[in-house]
This record gives structure tokens, C-alpha cells and sequence, in this order.
């Protein structure tokens, strides 16, 4: 099913002009919006794992950050979506990539329930040391996006 | 000895003969590499972004650019560090390469603004036309360094 899916994809006339003529200008902007998506992520994860930041109210920090996340995570999912397109029956097979996307899952399991269970009472602790479970939320994206990033560099490499 | 007889010599130096055989050190280095630049982006486009004053206008200028910018020289030199060794694993691919050259000469140009931009925020000047144009220049500098980079793999080199 997924794998007729890449069949078709890849042979479809736009996904032959990014393999053909677009791919590295593509894969500029998603290394671009990839950069921009950790980093700003790594921010907002260091001040919630009490490492940086710590001055600043957490809200005050995320409220102003993270809506640059979510803007550059389209730019990636967008690109992202145009490479794989490219090299669908590629991608489907490897491994780095299939472990990519797991981890990008967990990435947003562990964001959902920060952001729906922890962060509900983040107005005991905006100005201070976060609780255990941000300290933890903070720590699992930090790693979490790391592998991200480390699997997808891995995808050119098997 | 030419551009060409240093590549030819450190390719054929034990590091580098390591590195080419030893198949996960390249991607390794390249994850760190990004992970670095993502930190550092993220960082530059904080402090452009408090400029152009469209981002974290609750702080002053000088209390954005205290925070994030003493971020960046470490960043950079990690970037240095897993860039050299890069250069060293495939001394051809990058010594001969004009995009390799163009983000050099970016990443010097990036390195002023930024000191600039840094001076700009210590002092006591309102925010105007200057401060802005720096701020537009430092994100389109480290923009096209993102993309030159990624350009070395697609150039070819002299």
C-alpha cells in the first residue's frame, strides 16, 4: 500500500523534476528550515531544563520562540516532503529514514504531552526552576531532536 | 605547493586515511556540524529578530543580544573544529571548491556583523536604519552560508 504509493510518487512528473533539476536548491531550504527548527527548539528546551535562559520567564521565552518553530517546521515538512518525493522507493527502503520519522513521532508525542499535561501549571514555576517533568521534557526533546537530525544525515550514507 | 599538491598531501596523511575508512565519522561530524550551525542560526535570528523588532520586544536589545550572542562563539568554534575535520576526510572535495570559498568569505563578512550588531546593543543608540540593515544582512549572510555549504557536495571542485 505505502510502498505502491512511493511506486507511483516518484514517477509522477514533479517528483521527476526535483530528482532531476531542484534537489539541491530543496534540500538547501530544508537544511535551512531544519537548522531553525532544533535550534530554536534547543532554546526553549535549555531554559526548561534549567541550563540557559533561566532569567527569563519560560512563557516569555516560548510565547516569542516558538511560533518561529512552528514557521520553519512547515518549511521543513514542505521540503522534506519534495526530497522524499524525489527518491520515494529510495527512502522507503532505509533505515536512517525510517527511524527518522519514528523519532520525529516521539518528538511530538513528548511535545503534545508537555504542552497538554505539564505546561498546564506552568504558572507555578514560569518565573523559577521548572518541575521534574519539564526538566524531563526539556532533556527527552533535546535528545530526541538530535537523533532527528543525526538519522537524517545517516539517510545519504547506507 | 599549489591548492591541489596540500589536498593530494593531507589526503594521504594517516587522519585522513583513517577518517575515509572508518565509515561513521563522517556523518558523525556532519550532525555535530549541524547541530552547531542550528544552535548558532537560531541564535543570530533571535537577536536580528529584536532588532527588526519582531521578536522578544518584552527585553531590550542589549538583554537579547547578552543572551544569545555569547552563544554563538561557541557554536562557531565546534563549527571550526567538525568543519577542519571535514576538510581533512575530503581535503579535494572542499579545497578546490568555489562554494567552499564563497562561505569562507560569508562567514568572515557574517563574523563582523555580528561584532557590529554586538557594539550596536552596548551602546545607546535607538534602534534605526543601520541597526536594521545589519540585521537583514547577518541573516541573509548566514543563509547563504547554510546553502553554500550544502553546495560544496553539488559543486565541483577545480
Amino acid at each position: 500500500m505505502i510502498k505502491t504509493f512511493c511506486e507511483w510518487l516518484q514517477d509522477t512528473a514533479f517528483a521527476q523534476s526535483i530528482s532531476e533539476t531542484w534537489f539541491p536548491m530543496v534540500e538547501s531550504a530544508h537544511v535551512i528550515a531544519l537548522a531553525l527548527v532544533a535550534g530554536t527548539i534547543f532554546i526553549v528546551d535549555l531554559r526548561l531544563a534549567g541550563l540557559a535562559s533561566r532569567q527569563l520567564r519560560f512563557t516569555q521565552l516560548s510565547d516569542q520562540v516558538l511560533p518561529w518553530t512552528w514557521r520553519a517546521f512547515l518549511l521543513a515538512a514542505l521540503t522534506g516532503g519534495m526530497l522524499f518525493a524525489a527518491n520515494a522507493m529510495t527512502y522507503y527502503d532505509n533505515v536512517p529514514f525510517r527511524a527518522k520519522m519514528v523519532l520525529l513521532v516521539l518528538a511530538g508525542l513528548n511535545m503534545a504531552y508537555f504542552q497538554f499535561v505539564t505546561f498546564r501549571s506552568v504558572a507555578q514555576w514560569d518565573a523559577g526552576q521548572a518541575p521534574p517533568a519539564a526538566r524531563f521534557a526539556g532533556f527527552a526533546s533535546l535528545v530526541l531532536w538530535t537523533a532527528v537530525v543525526a538519522c537524517g544525515r545517516w539517510v545519504g550514507f547506507v | 605547493m599549489t591548492v591541489i599538491e596540500f589536498s593530494d598531501w593531507l589526503s594521504a596523511t594517516p587522519a585522513s586515511q583513517f577518517i575515509q575508512v572508518t565509515t561513521w565519522i563522517i556523518p558523525a561530524v556532519q550532525t555535530v556540524h549541524i547541530l552547531a550551525l542550528a544552535l548558532l542560526f537560531a541564535s543570530a535570528l533571535m537577536v536580528d529578530l529584536r532588532v527588526l523588532g519582531t521578536g522578544l520586544r518584552s527585553e531590550s536589545l542589549q538583554s537579547v543580544a547578552d543572551r544569545f550572542i555569547p552563544t554563538i562563539w561557541p557554536c562557531l568554534l565546534v563549527l571550526l573544529v567538525t568543519g577542519s575535520l571535514l576538510i581533512v576526510a575530503e581535503p579535494g572535495r572542499t579545497l578546490g571548491n568555489p562554494a567552499f570559498y564563497l562561505k569562507m568569505t560569508c562567514l568572515a563578512a557574517a563574523i563582523i556583523v555580528t561584532l557590529w550588531l554586538r557594539a550596536f546593543a552596548r551602546g545607546s543608540r535607538p534602534i534605526g536604519g543601520l541597526a536594521s540593515l545589519l540585521a537583514v544582512v547577518s541573516l541573509l549572510l548566514w543563509g547563504t552560508i547554510i546553502v553554500a555549504g550544502r553546495y560544496i557536495a553539488y559543486i565541483e571542485s577545480n
